[in-house]
């Protein structure tokens, strides 16, 4: 149960706060943190409960000097969960023992929903669109407990222009909505053209150390389904996945060492609520009555067989004690015919560096002081080609024996495929009331592979 | 900040509140309204503008009446004559036509803090729980509860509690939901929420029509539940066995947790279900959500106290990643240290080796800390890297090497050897307390064993003047005076020096009285002060009393999903321990009343209640003193049905316990006086079926214990177990009273 929900700026202004439960804070109070001010009588009582839980929070963590420790932090007694989105803070606080997990469930829930409604999570969002934030956190918390939070549900009676004067019709649809059997999906939903858009989502990420061996790489994909619908639709989804594949290749033997290469195993996967988890257990097929409009159908992880779109090979040279040249190659790793996009590569430099000259074949690579880093950006590459860049890095003498830690290179890079080899066999829709066939569903697929923490060592 | 000058923010709002040009524009009517609120959240005093605002909760701009709301909830405790005219509008809406009204005003009405509220909302309250829409009726589930916790003491309303009950079976999955946290905090006092069988089974054939918050919500309610025979629980688990898998890591834990609770007498199960979970566990581990992969690595950890090789073929997935935030790199190499064995002890170091040369001088220490940890295991291997971490002539990694070597040494004497080649040349870069006591006692237990050791210490009694740290004074005092038995040639000139420093010069008393000691040991003779400081230089059994052997999952199950692996049990429990001071503070808790409300349980509990007539329900009957001579004919006649030990620290009021235990029924037959030693009780109490309990209390002078002995006449261990409980109850707040 959470006791109160603050949301601040990187500043430790507090830009929302909501409190669920007088419980919260009335302990914090003695931490004495920040003595509220006296002589407002709103800091006295309901006020003094609220004020207090949000100063020490921004004393002990907005403020802290060194690295959040945990984001859990408890102070005076009371639990502070915070997660931090760019630049603001949200912070759900409790006195109770609950389940942490649940809890930063919840923020990112409260997160996604804001997104859902406002775009980016930024101060100028927020402040734009606090009346709508409260108008949320009254709805999707009561007395500290989740309520609904689908966002499909949510927009139906909370709608970004505020006032929704409601005919009949509608309202009785909101309550369906809000009652109804199935919550992801209200009935009688009409579209003239029946669409919808599959994106498989991935990022993969690696660690490589600098002879070249992986030390560890994994794949978090997530299939994201945009449906326009009309009715009650059941689908069916179908991918590669190799077990699926090896139980219907059992009959024709050639086709099984056909496809065995081209399918995947999945470590391990979860589903959207709407998908038949019973139906997946035993005959592992995904089906399922999707919610209208956006929605996350499944999570997943793979391990094995990545195919890691670039590889990342550092030459470090340390000449004297001042100067050290650094020679970084980077290969793309897929199809002649495909395109990476939005390539950046990381180098960082040491402190003490004084100038840096960098010469790259391709794109543009730029020294930021900053930052320690050099900064290597390509727009658009092609698969199976090569680049490197060269750089001479002049160090300024220093008498710290401190030896540099070389951090790893890192890298940044979309590309138009997915990683893990996932490919999404078909996707049936029926929807036996309405007389429209899975023919006359314009379906639409797109794989992104984006890098999530793609790292070199060097 | 806007603290300064609000009075004249709230005049000028004032002002615009009023203005019947403003009221006509409803856009400009709500903009005043939102910049009310926007200083309330700044924390500016808005209570001025009340009555103004009350006026403008009257309209059908469901925004603005939200805005309102919102608004009349904060400061109504300030206001609450000024609060009561709102309720008319309140009530009203609460009969509106559109549903999200009827719920808004209704949740607003319940929320409203002030004294007298509780007459108006009552019948709102019962109203909502018979709306037809459903969003009515889970805020008015709700509202029970709050109406409840205004009451604050009140007795709980029969009639509502089975009204609630009987929601249990509402259509909603959020109104069942709702109405068991609502049962739960209202029957507070009683123990919470009751889930008999037909509650348990109607839930978990519920489950999958909840959302993830509700799923959770349920798991954890079913913990409460027994299954009745072996076959029923299997099939809960058959039942419940897709929540493992589910997309939300807070389900999957809930039903670890459940899982591993309900199969506590079934080992095979427990780790059979840890080893379905790990896929799950490890997908959050290595998930872009940084905070879950935190709380999943804290549970990692806890999983590997009972099965150390739980993870091990997985210990890649643990390597940090540069960009990773602080927190999870600090668990991951803690979880690193802990799943290590033959196979991948190669590899592991090597990963640990790259972080100790890290930039962030706190993740380097620990994983240096982590490699000293292995080295209880793996020594050579980790003395060896330890020894070349040392070439780098870092201040802050040399500190924790030497600090590591010293526990090192302690507990495996196997290395003193390699220790000690590796130390020369150390001091030259200790500047911390901590690092520099590791040093001196090492140079001081083992300098036999280090050539330069005397004038390494001499370096550090010449500069004594100017070091800060008394610690580091009192360590070379005795390492000095050590070494001087195993050298004396060397040290006996800068012993005298040190000696007259402490005893002429010191200010800190405790270095000054060290010294005078250590003076006056080496009048007594050289024979004295070797029986006295040659004491033992290693005790690898110190080792098993260090990392306990591997604990039982029962010992953690309860635990499980809750804060106390993020915290760790220690913190935990000083966390929790105050709280527990703070809630039962002066009042006792009434303990005695721990009869199940008859009336109170909905028809389908009933069954339950035959079947176990006296589950739960003690009852103990008020003044029934026994005579002293009836008691001891009774005490010695009978046997010992149950003893235990709590825990029990200082001084010791009689009379509060005596007065204590009067509040639950319990009559004391003799005591001794305050501040015997030993001490000791003999009390009674009966119940209302007649079953007699004998106890004695015997508080130990040398131990911080008190040992607890009960008797009973009829031999029932239902009876007895919730008799226990109630005298744990007791004492334990007595002890917290007093501390």
């Amino acid at each position: 149960m959470i006791g109160g929900l603050f949301i601040y700026n990187h500043k430790g202004e507090v830009l929302i706060s909501r409190v669920y439960r007088d419980d919260i804070g009335s302990q914090a109070a003695d931490s004495a943190v920040f003595s509220s001010s006296g002589p407002f009588l709103g800091e006295r009582l309901g006020g003094s409960v609220r004020r207090n839980a949000v100063d020490a929070f921004r004393v002990n963590v907005i403020h802290a000097r060194q690295q959040v420790r945990s984001p859990v932090t408890n102070i005076a007694r009371t639990s502070f969960f915070h997660v931090k989105r760019s630049n603001i803070w949200l912070a759900a606080v409790t006195k109770q023992n609950v389940n942490a997990a649940m809890v930063f469930e919840f923020l990112y829930k409260m997160c996604d929903v804001m997104a859902a409604y406002f775009g980016k999570i930024s101060e100028e969002n927020i402040k734009n669109n606090f009346v709508l934030i409260y108008e949320l956190l009254d709805e999707i918390l009561d007395f500290g407990y989740p309520q609904n939070s689908e966002t499909g549900a949510l927009k139906t009676f909370i709608t970004q222009q505020g006032i929704k004067s409601q005919t009949k019709e509608e309202q009785s649809q909101i309550t369906s909505q809000v009652t109804g059997q199935i919550g992801w999906r209200r009935e009688g939903i009409k579209y003239r053209r029946n669409e919808l858009f599959l994106d498989v989502l991935e990022s993969v990420n690696l660690l490589m150390s600098p002879q070249g061996q992986v030390l560890s790489a994994h794949v978090s994909g997530r299939v994201v389904m945009k449906s326009y619908l009309s009715g009650m639709p059941e689908c069916k989804f179908g991918m590669n996945d190799k077990i699926v594949i090896e139980k219907q290749g059992k009959g024709t033997a050639d086709e099984t060492s056909k496809s065995g290469k081209q399918s995947i195993a999945i470590d391990d996967c979860t589903f959207h609520q709407c998908v038949r988890l019973s139906k997946f257990d035993s005959e592992r097929s995904i089906s399922f009555i999707p919610p209208d409009g956006e929605f996350e159908l499944m999570r997943y992880r793979t391990t094995k067989d990545i195919i890691l779109p670039f590889r990342v090979i550092p030459l470090v040279r340390e000449v004297g004690r001042t100067k050290l040249e650094v020679k970084v190659v980077i290969k793309s790793n897929f199809k002649p015919s495909l395109l990476a996009q939005k390539i950046e590569v990381r180098i960082p430099t040491p402190l003490n560096t004084s100038g840096v000259q960098v010469i790259c074949m391709k794109g543009k690579a730029k020294y930021k002081a900053s930052e320690n880093a050099i900064v290597w950006k390509i727009k658009r590459m092609a698969g199976m080609k090569e680049s490197q860049i060269s750089a001479e890095i002049e160090l300024l003498p220093t008498n710290d024996k401190k030896k540099w830690a070389r951090p790893p290179i890192s890298m940044n890079f979309e590309v138009p495929f997915a990683p893990s080899g996932l490919k999404v066999r078909y996707l049936k829709v029926f929807e036996p009331k309405l007389n429209y066939s899975d023919h006359d569903v314009i379906k639409w697929v797109r794989y992104i592979g984006r890098s999530g923490i793609y790292e070199t060592r060097c | 900040m806007p603290y300064l000058g609000s009075e004249d923010v709230v005049k000028e709002l004032k002002k615009a509140l009023c203005n019947p040009h403003i009221q006509g524009d409803r856009l400009r009517y709500r903009n005043v309204i939102q910049r009310v609120i926007r200083y309330m959240t700044q924390g500016l005093d808005m209570s001025g503008v009340f009555m103004e605002m009350v006026k403008a909760s009257a309209t059908v701009d469901i925004v603005q009446k939200k805005l309102v709301y919102l608004y009349m909830c904060t400061y109504a405790p300030l206001k609450p004559d000024l609060a009561l005219l709102a309720i008319n509008t309140l009530c009203k809406d609460c009969s509106d036509p559109n549903p999200m009204v009827r719920g808004l005003a209704l949740r607003s009405m319940c929320s409203l803090r002030m004294p007298g509220v509780q007459e108006y909302i009552q019948q709102p309250i019962l109203n909502g729980l018979r709306d037809k829409a459903s969003y009515v009726r889970r805020v008015a589930v709700l509202g029970c509860a709050k109406m409840h916790n205004l009451h604050g003491d009140s007795e709980v309303d029969g009639a509502l509690v089975n009204e609630l009950y009987s929601l249990l079976r509402d259509q909603d999955p959020i109104v069942v939901v709702n109405c068991l946290r609502s049962l739960e905090e209202i029957l507070k006092q009683e123990g919470g929420v009751v889930i008999n069988k037909p509650i348990a089974h109607h839930l978990l054939n519920r489950m999958s029509k909840l959302d993830q918050w509700g799923q959770a919500e349920v798991l954890n309610f079913l913990l409460r539940y027994q299954p009745r025979s072996e076959e029923e629980l299997f099939d809960i688990l058959n039942l419940l066995d897709s929540f493992l898998k589910s997309s939300s890591p807070g389900v999957v834990m809930g039903a670890t947790k459940l899982f591993l609770i309900l199969a506590k007498k079934f080992p095979h199960v427990q780790t059979d279900v840890l080893v379905r979970v790990k896929g799950p566990l490890l997908a959050a581990c290595s998930s872009e959500s940084r905070e879950l992969c935190f709380v999943a690595l804290c549970h990692v950890r806890q999983i590997l106290h009972s099965l150390p090789g739980h993870f091990s073929s997985h210990y890649k997935k643990f390597f940090c990643s540069y960009s990773e935030p602080h927190y999870i790199k600090l668990q991951k190499v803690e979880v690193l240290c802990e799943l290590v064995n033959d196979e991948n002890v190669q590899q592991v170091l090597e990963e640990l080796r790259g972080y100790c040369t890290d930039v962030s001088a706190d993740f380097a220490q620990a994983a240096i800390f982590a490699i000293g940890g292995i080295a209880r295991t793996y020594t050579d291997q980790c003395v060896q890297i330890l020894t070349e971490l040392l070439g780098l002539r870092q201040e802050h990694i040399t500190t924790v090497v030497v600090q590591t070597f010293r526990d090192l040494v302690w507990l495996c004497p196997q290395c003193t050897e390699a220790v000690c080649q590796a130390l020369p040349g150390c001091e030259e870069n200790i500047q911390d307390s901590e690092g520099k006591q590791a040093l001196i006692w090492l140079l001081g237990v083992h300098g036999e064993r280090i050539p330069n050791a005397p004038y390494v210490l001499e370096d550090f009694v010449e500069n004594v003047k100017s070091e800060t740290f008394p610690a580091v004074k009192m360590e070379l005092l005795t390492a000095l005076l050590r070494l001087f038995l195993s050298r004396p040639a060397e040290c006996q000139d800068m012993l005298g020096r040190l000696l007259y420093y402490c005893i002429e010069e010191e200010k800190d008393m405790a270095v000054r009285d060290r010294g005078l000691f250590y003076y006056r040991l080496l009048l007594v003779g050289i024979d004295e002060v070797k029986r006295i400081l040659c004491s033992p230089k290693s005790d690898p059994t110190l080792g098993l009393l260090e990392d306990p052997a591997e604990r039982p999952v029962n010992s953690w199950a309860s635990d499980f999903n809750t804060l106390v692996p993020v915290y760790g049990k220690a913190h935990w429990a000083t966390i929790s321990k105050c709280q527990g001071a703070e809630r039962c503070g002066p009042e006792l808790p009434k303990t005695s009343s721990f009869a199940a409300s008859g009336p109170l349980i909905p028809e389908d509990n009933k069954e339950r209640e035959q079947e176990f007539p006296d589950s739960g329900a003690l009852m103990l009957v008020p003044n029934r003193q026994l005579t002293a001579e009836y008691f001891e004919k009774t005490w010695l006649s009978l046997k010992v049905a149950h003893q235990q030990v709590l825990p029990w620290r200082g001084e010791f009021h009689p009379d509060t316990l005596q007065m204590a235990l009067q509040v639950v029924n319990i009559q004391t037959i003799a005591m001794s006086r305050a501040g015997t030693r030993p001490w000791k009780a003999y009390l009674s109490a009966q119940d209302d079926t007649g079953c007699l309990f004998l106890i004695e209390l015997l508080l130990e002078p040398e131990n911080s214990e008190m040992q607890i002995s009960v008797k009973q006449n009829e031999a029932r261990t239902e009876t007895l177990n919730s008799f226990i409980s109630v005298l744990e109850t007791v004492i334990g707040t007595i002890e917290e009273i007093k501390s």
